[in-house]
Formats: C-alpha cells, structure tokens, sequence
C-alpha cells in the first residue's frame, strides 16, 4: 500500500514538472519541406492586324476578367512645355464619347461589377479594368467607346482640370509622395523624364486641341498592348478584343529619344516644407545608369539587403538600434532609358541629420564591403519565398506582365525568375553596388521647416523649397540671415 | 462558364468537423473549407487552394477595442504592438524575422471586435507560421520595459494620425455619439491620457483574459494538404491550455429614438464639413441586406448617388464619402462630407436628406438596383479571391452573429433584395429620429 502511495505521487510530481516544462519541438523553429515548384501560368500573346498585342492568361478558377491596356507614351512624350499632358490625355479618355456621357460610361462600368483605373509612368500609360466574368462583352465595348470615340468635350476639361487640381492638392499631404517628386525633379531636371514631376498649376494651360493632339500622336494600336487574365483562353480574346477594336486605326508612332540623364556627382541637401508635419520624411536616391538584363537581379538582391523588409539594414539601424525611425527602406525603380535608387525614412524631427549620416553610411558600406553570405542567403531566400505573392491578385499578374511586355523583358523576369536570383553571389552584388550604386545622392528632407531647419544646422548648403518646388532661399553654414 | 449546382453541395460531419463545399454561380464562392474544433475551444477552419504554393494562417481573437474598460483605451492596439515583441522561444521582432527571411509577409490588425495576426508564407512553409503563432498564444513575453515601448508606439501613431487625417478627431466624437455605449463607440487608437496610464498588469489581464484559444479562431488557407495540417495544428496548439470563461459581451440597449445635432471646433481641418450618421438594423439582422444594397446605390462605385449630387452636379461638397459600418453587434450607417463654406454645409446636408427621401418614397429603378447589386457582388468576390482575403474573411465570419455555416447563403439573400424591401428599410431606419450630425467648424 505505501509503495502504491509512493508511486502515485511520483507520478503526480512527474506529471507536474512535464506540466511546467515545454515540449521540445516548441523550442526551435521547424525544419520546412521542400521548396514547391512555382508553376506559373501560361502566357499566349499574338498581335492583330492593326498592330495591337494581346497577351493573354487563362485562369479559369478566377471570378474576375482583368485587363491591362498599356500606350507606350508616357509623361517623357508630353510637350516640354505641358508637364501633364500625358495624363490629363489618359484621364479624360473615360470621360465621354459624342454618344455616351461620362456618367453613362461609369454606369456601364459599375454594371458589370467593374473597377476601372489609370496610372501614368514616365515610358507609358496604363488603363486597368477589372470585371465580374461574364461580363467580357460589355467590358470590351466600354472599353472600345473611350479608346476610340472620345470626344474630350471642353466642358469635362474643365471639370478635370478641377478634380486634377483637387487630387494633387490632396496628394501633397503625403510627406513620401513629395520628397519622392523632389527627389525625381532633381535628378531628371532637364530630361523628359523630368516632365512627370509635376505641381498643380501645369493642369492650368492644357487646352482641348492639346489633348487630341496628344491622342492622336500616341494613341495606336501598333503603339499599344492589351494584357487579358481571367477565365478565357487566346481564341476567345482575340475573336472578342479584334470585334471591338479592329477599327482602331494604325499610323507610325516616332519611337521616343531618350537620353541617359547624368547621375549627380556633387553633395546635395535639399529641406521641402511641409507645414505641420510631425516626422520628417528622408529620400535620398540617385539616377541608375543603364544596366544589361542580368544586372536586375543582382541589384534586386542588394536592394533588399539595404532595404527590403523590416529586417533589412537600414530599418534594424535606424529603427531598432538607433530607435530614429518610424520606417526605413529601399526601392528600386526601372525606366526604359535609366532607373533610379532611394532609401527613405520617416525619422523623429531631432536625429534627421543623425539619419541621413546614418544612411549614407550604409550607401557606402555597401560599396566598400562584400555582403555576408547569410546577407546574401536570407536576401534571396525572400525574393524567390516572395515572388508568388507578387503575382496571388489576378490584378497583381496582369500588372506583371503588361509590364514585362511593355520593356521587352522576356522569360527572365516571369518563368526563370527565381533561377536567375539562385544565381546571385557576393561578388556580382559588389560589382552592381559599385557600378550603379552611385555615392553622391541627392538628399531631400520633407518637414516643417520650422521645426527642422534647427535639426540641419550641421549640414553645410542646404537649399530650401516650397511644397511646389520651387527653391526659396539657400542657406550656407556660417553664412546666417 | 459551366452550371454548377446551386447552395451548398456537400455538408457532413466528420472527425467532429464540418466540410461545406460552395458552388460558385450563387453563392459567389469557388472553393470549400472544412471546420473543427480543438477541446481547448480554439476553432479551427482550412481551405484548400492549390493556385499558388502559399500558405495564409490567421489567428484572429475576439479581443478588440470594444473589450477595453473606460479609462483603459488603446489597450486592445498596444497589445498587438507586443505581440511583434517576442514570446518564450521567439525573439523580439524575431516574429517578423522569421515570416520575411522565406518571403514572407507578416501583418496585424486590431478593430473594435477582432484582433487580426496574419502571415502568408512559402507552403513549405506552414509548420513555421504554426510554430509563430502558437508560441505568442501560449507564452507572450510581457514585461515593464516592452509595455513602455508599445506605449511609445501607440502615442506616435496617435500624433501621426492626427497630422495625417484631419477629421480624425470629429470622426472619434462623432462615433461617441452615434453609437450606444462605451464599448462600441470608442476609438480602436485609445486616448492619449488612458494610454499613459496604462501599467504592465493591464496588458497581461487583457492577454491573460482574451489571447486564449477558447476566443480564438485559426484559419488556414492555401496550397496544403488537409490531413498533414490537420496534424501540425494538433501539434502546435491541441497543448495550449484554455483560458478561464471569456467574459459574455452583451449588445446594448438601442438608444432613445430621437435626432442629435452637435458641433466640434477644430481649427487644423482644411475645410468645413459634417459627419451625419444613422442607427441602422444589426448586422445579419432582416433589414442589414437591404440596407447594404443602400449603401452601395448611395456611396459605391462611380454611379454613386451622393458623389454625383454632392460633388459633381450640385457642387455643394469637395468631397464626400460613407458607408455601412458594423461593430460586432451594432451597425451603422455613415457619411462625411468637406464643404467649401459653412453655408454649403446645410444646403449640403438639407440635399443628402432629399436624396435619402426618394428611396423612401420611391422604388429604385432596375437598372440602378443592378448596378448596385454588381457592386456588391464584385465586393463579396474579392473578399474570397486571393488566400489571404479568403483567410481573413473566414474568420470574420467564425465570429459573426449567424456564424460561418450561413456563408454559401449570404450573397444570394443580398442579390434577392427588392426594391420594395429597399424602401422599406429606408423608411425604418433613414429617418431623422435615428440620426446623428455633429457639424465641424473651423472656428
């Protein structure tokens, strides 16, 4: 009996102590499977007779049809002296036909459960319209109505020239968004790319005559693309899209002269004042100089390594070492002719200046030294783990791929992707760190010049602009008043 | 497109579960989902998508703002700032490490019923967002020093806010006003002088009491095999011990019947405005599908009826904006509207009533109640399209009222609404015994 006892407790004691204890698969993370192989779907692309692509993605698991039609005539093909007529032109092609108002063609876009949108970059204008399937009829003839028989009355010039206005305006409460257009202005200053950079007043000037001008120069089948993903196959979309838009009529487009802007070579500080803002928001970025194919994917690789994610040098220095930033990070972005760099932050007003010494900081250990090799693997571990997320909206995919066919990129940025990161070492991001990592940025703080321009007294020359761009005064350290 | 069978296909129990296998032409939903529960109460749901090899798990608790205490404000949201901070095997901001490193993207978000922790992953990489999430669940580190910091964070994002979104602090009086209680009415941001108060035991009373599987639900969406996730949940959370009874939240008692009208200065707008605001039917409630078709003819898309009298054909707004909005058991209907001049205010808001008057006297043309009900569909799709929407949408709905298994019935009821219930509703509920105004003036 007293055995009996003397086991029960033990048992009960034992019990206990496993109780308090955790088990020890919870201890370390889990040994993942192996990594899936990503099977991208199938691209048909094929031209019509009047010169239009049309690519095509069959999803038949999707409830949606999402169209990309791409105008390879971005802000660089707007007059040098109308900033913003390439997307005024965009803007006012859904707004009505001699037929079809403006309000009716929104009523035949919500029918069919629509969402329709442009974007504007430098090389190109995109119209997105993402419909219920079912509807791709209806969406096409829509579309058909706006591309071809706008009539860019001047009553909706007016009207879009106060929503543009309006927009801008609102945009220009975002502290990124304005150091971002500071920063562009800067480096494209005098090259068509520059003309995208724009301020709200350039809406002012824009007459009708413009506009169709504009239209007719650029607005081609032969000098456009139309991206189809949903539930459709090639016969469909091309028996559909060609009914709709055959009569869409050819004529040469001049291809653009582009130039490769020189990157700046000089150190430049550069304070945006944005009344009452709280943080003050740093982008600093220089021009990246053209690159060959292969060089995009060491450059993704080192963009991430700068500044990616959340684990990324910049946001653990800024963030998590020197608790300076609310955000800090990296982006690439690439035109047809050049590309350019930016790593920004948004910072506590007092360590702006500590920021940015913190950030060129990184700019040049990135030049100076080779990445670590567990750098270099968590870096690419992301870009191939992330790849299919950038492609999980059927919005997200047409985008994609509109704008792989757009800058002729081919195979290596769709299906061999994540081999052509695999392939990344430490040197190849060296080599594309020193070719196109070009110290000497340009640096633009956006703040409350009130508050800031006590922060930045160390900086010897900083040139001081209104939210419009335009520079106010520059001050010299030591040089006061 | 082919025929499917309509409604539910295919409904039966199985280890304790539920497998519901939707046709899409009705209910708007192309997939299937299984249901079950653990015996520490965590629900559990998975749904197979095998478009892409990613994974989204969401562990959603019912641990939102309206759980706060008066006095105890941004709780809820400082919690979700700790849970980035590390747990017993999970360093600080290792959270987020672990998720990114394999191209992950990890995110939170706290509203007034549910508190949101989301991942999608690599699908080789299930095991690791399990391993995450239960170690938070079962033994979040909470001490002095990170309640301090997430204190720091949340008063940032309050003055981040504030500079940002200049009706921000109208909107906060406006919802103490139209909804019914504390609870419901107060802001998910918190007050800055509750925040400051607020001491490391009451992080962990809150955790303690709510970040416990018997109040939450854990949804798993993607490329993965049933039967092998099945087995991983049973390992990583089965172990976690339940919590003590969470607290029932009682709805409240509907307020009196019968107009506010209030003011709130606020020098730092750009501009005049209003928010105006109905009491409307509870969400799931007979009305809340008619009025959800209103919503839409009034506010969604580009044929919105407000947006084209308001701003384009009248000119009497610069901008205007609303929409149903639900918290938990309370529903509302809301709209805001920036005015060039105080006079444009109430010509503005006398024109919103007009326009709120025909749906009550009139029957909505077919035409607009088709438009509408695209609209809605296109929404309700979307909420379902990609893993993570899917995912997120689930355990919404483990949480609603009618519960999950009303979901292959839900959009066929709104696509059935007709113009008679329409008005109908609007007579119920747009009237001016259930509204609420609270005019914003710059001086």
């Amino acid at each position: 009996m007293k055995k009996k006892l003397w086991v029960c407790a033990w048992l009960l004691l034992s019990l206990g102590a496993a109780s308090a204890q955790q088990e020890r698969f919870r201890k370390s993370p889990p040994i993942p499977d192996p990594l899936p192989q990503l099977e991208l779907p199938a691209v048909e692309s094929t031209s019509l007779m009047n010169g239009l692509t049309l690519a095509v993605v069959s999803r038949p698991d999707q409830p949606f049809i999402s169209l990309e039609l791409i105008i390879m005539a971005g802000e660089s093909r707007s007059p040098q002296n109308l900033p913003g007529l390439a997307s005024f032109t965009a803007e006012m092609l859904s707004r009505g036909t001699p037929l079809v108002s403006a309000t009716e063609l929104e009523d035949r876009i919500d029918a069919v459960g629509g969402d329709f949108g442009t974007t504007i970059t430098p090389d190109f204008c995109r119209f997105s319209l993402r419909f219920l399937d079912g509807y791709l009829e209806q969406a096409l003839e829509t579309l058909s109505l706006m591309l071809l028989q706008s009539n860019f009355s001047d009553r909706e010039i007016v009207a879009l020239k106060r929503t543009q206005f309006y927009d801008l305006k609102q945009k220009q409460r975002d502290p990124e968004f304005v150091g971002r257009r500071q920063l562009l202005r800067l480096l494209f200053k005098g090259h068509p790319y520059g003309r995208s950079f724009f301020n709200e007043d350039v809406f002012k000037s824009i007459t009708r005559k413009d506009v169709q001008a504009f239209y007719d120069a650029y607005y081609r089948p032969n000098n456009a693309l139309i991206v189809l993903a949903g539930n459709l196959d090639m016969a469909v979309a091309m028996k559909r899209v060609s009914h709709f838009l055959n009569t869409w009529p050819r004529r040469e487009v001049e291809p653009p002269v582009l130039t490769v802007p020189a990157p700046n070579a000089e150190e430049r500080y550069c304070l945006v004042d944005l009344p009452r803002a709280q943080a003050a928001t740093l982008v600093i970025g220089n021009v990246i100089l053209p690159q060959v194919e292969s060089d995009r994917f060491p450059l993704a690789v080192l963009n991430q390594i700068i500044g990616g994610t959340p684990f990324s040098r910049l946001f653990m220095n800024l963030r998590e070492a020197k608790a300076y930033a609310y955000s800090a990070f990296s982006r690439l972005e690439f035109f047809r002719s050049c590309g350019f760099y930016e790593l920004s932050a948004a910072v506590i007003p007092s360590a702006a200046s500590s920021s940015v010494r913190e950030i060129m900081g990184e700019l040049e250990r990135i030049n100076r030294n080779k990445v670590s090799n567990f750098e270099l693997e968590q870096a690419k571990s992301y870009l191939i783990g992330h790849f299919p997320l950038q492609v999980g909206h059927l919005d997200q995919l047409s985008r994609r791929l509109s704008e792989i066919l757009a800058f002729s990129l081919g195979d290596a940025e769709w299906a061999r992707f994540n081999d052509n990161i695999s392939l990344v070492d430490a040197d190849r991001i060296f080599e594309a760190a020193q070719r196109y990592f070009l110290l000497k940025p340009v640096v633009v703080i956006v703040g409350d010049k009130n508050t800031l321009l006590e922060y930045l007294r160390d900086i010897d020359r900083l040139e001081v602009y209104d939210l419009k761009g335009v520079l106010l005064y520059t001050r010299i350290k030591g040089v006061e008043g | 497109m082919p025929k499917r069978r309509a409604g539910v296909c295919l409904s039966i129990f199985f280890l304790g579960g539920v497998v519901v296998s939707a046709a899409q032409s009705e209910s708007g939903l192309n997939f299937s989902w299984s249901r079950y529960t653990l015996r520490n109460g965590l629900e559990v749901v998975l749904s197979e998508d095998n478009t892409l090899p990613l994974v989204t798990v969401v562990l959603a608790y019912q641990a939102g703002s309206i759980r706060e205490e008066a006095g105890k404000t941004g709780l809820a949201l400082l919690l979700e700032n700790m849970m980035f901070m590390g747990s017993l095997n999970v360093g600080p901001m290792q959270h987020i490490g672990y998720v990114n490193r394999v191209g992950g993207e990890p995110n939170a978000a706290t509203k007034e019923d549910i508190a949101y922790y989301y991942q999608t992953v690599p699908a080789n990489h299930l095991a690791l967002a399990l391993w995450l999430e239960s170690d938070r669940m079962k033994a979040l580190e909470i001490d002095a020093a990170k309640a301090e910091r997430a204190k720091q964070f949340l008063l940032d994002e309050i003055v981040q806010r504030k500079a940002a979104e200049p009706y921000q602090e109208s909107l906060q009086e406006f919802d103490r006003l139209l909804y019914p209680d504390f609870a419901h009415g107060h802001a998910v941001l918190g007050r800055e002088e509750d925040i400051l108060r607020l001491g490391v035991e009451d992080v962990r009373e809150f955790y303690e009491t709510y970040y416990v599987p018997n109040n939450a639900a854990l949804v798993i969406v993607g490329d993965f095999d049933t039967a092998a996730a099945k087995e991983l949940v049973e390992k990583y959370f089965a172990s976690i011990a339940p919590g003590k009874q969470v607290p029932v939240f009682l709805p409240p008692r509907p307020p009196e019947k019968k107009p506010v009208v209030a003011s709130f200065k606020d020098a730092l707008v750009p501009a005049p405005g209003f928010h105006m605001g109905y009491r409307v039917a509870p969400p799931f409630s007979r009305d809340h599908y008619a009025l959800a078709v209103i919503d839409y003819l009034l506010f969604k898309g580009k044929s919105a009826r407000l947006q084209r009298k308001l701003v384009r054909r009248e000119g009497l707004a610069l901008y205007v904006t609303g929409g149903l909005e639900k918290r938990k058991d309370v529903g509302v209907m809301k709209i805001f509207a920036m005015n060039n001049n105080e006079t444009m205010v109430e010509m503005c808001q006398k024109s919103i009533v007009s326009e709120i008057n025909k749906l009550r006297m009139n029957d909505v043309s077919s035409a607009d109640l088709a438009r509408a009900k695209s609209l809605f569909r296109r929404d309700f799709v979307l909420r379902f399209a990609s893993p993570i929407d899917r995912a997120m949408s689930l355990a919404e709905m483990v949480f609603s009222l009618p519960g999950l298994d009303v979901l292959p019935d839900l959009l066929p009821k709104y696509m059935r609404i007709s113009p008679y219930e329409i008005r109908m509703a609007a007579n119920r509920y747009l009237i001016p015994e259930s509204s609420v105004i609270l005019n914003v003036t710059l001086k």
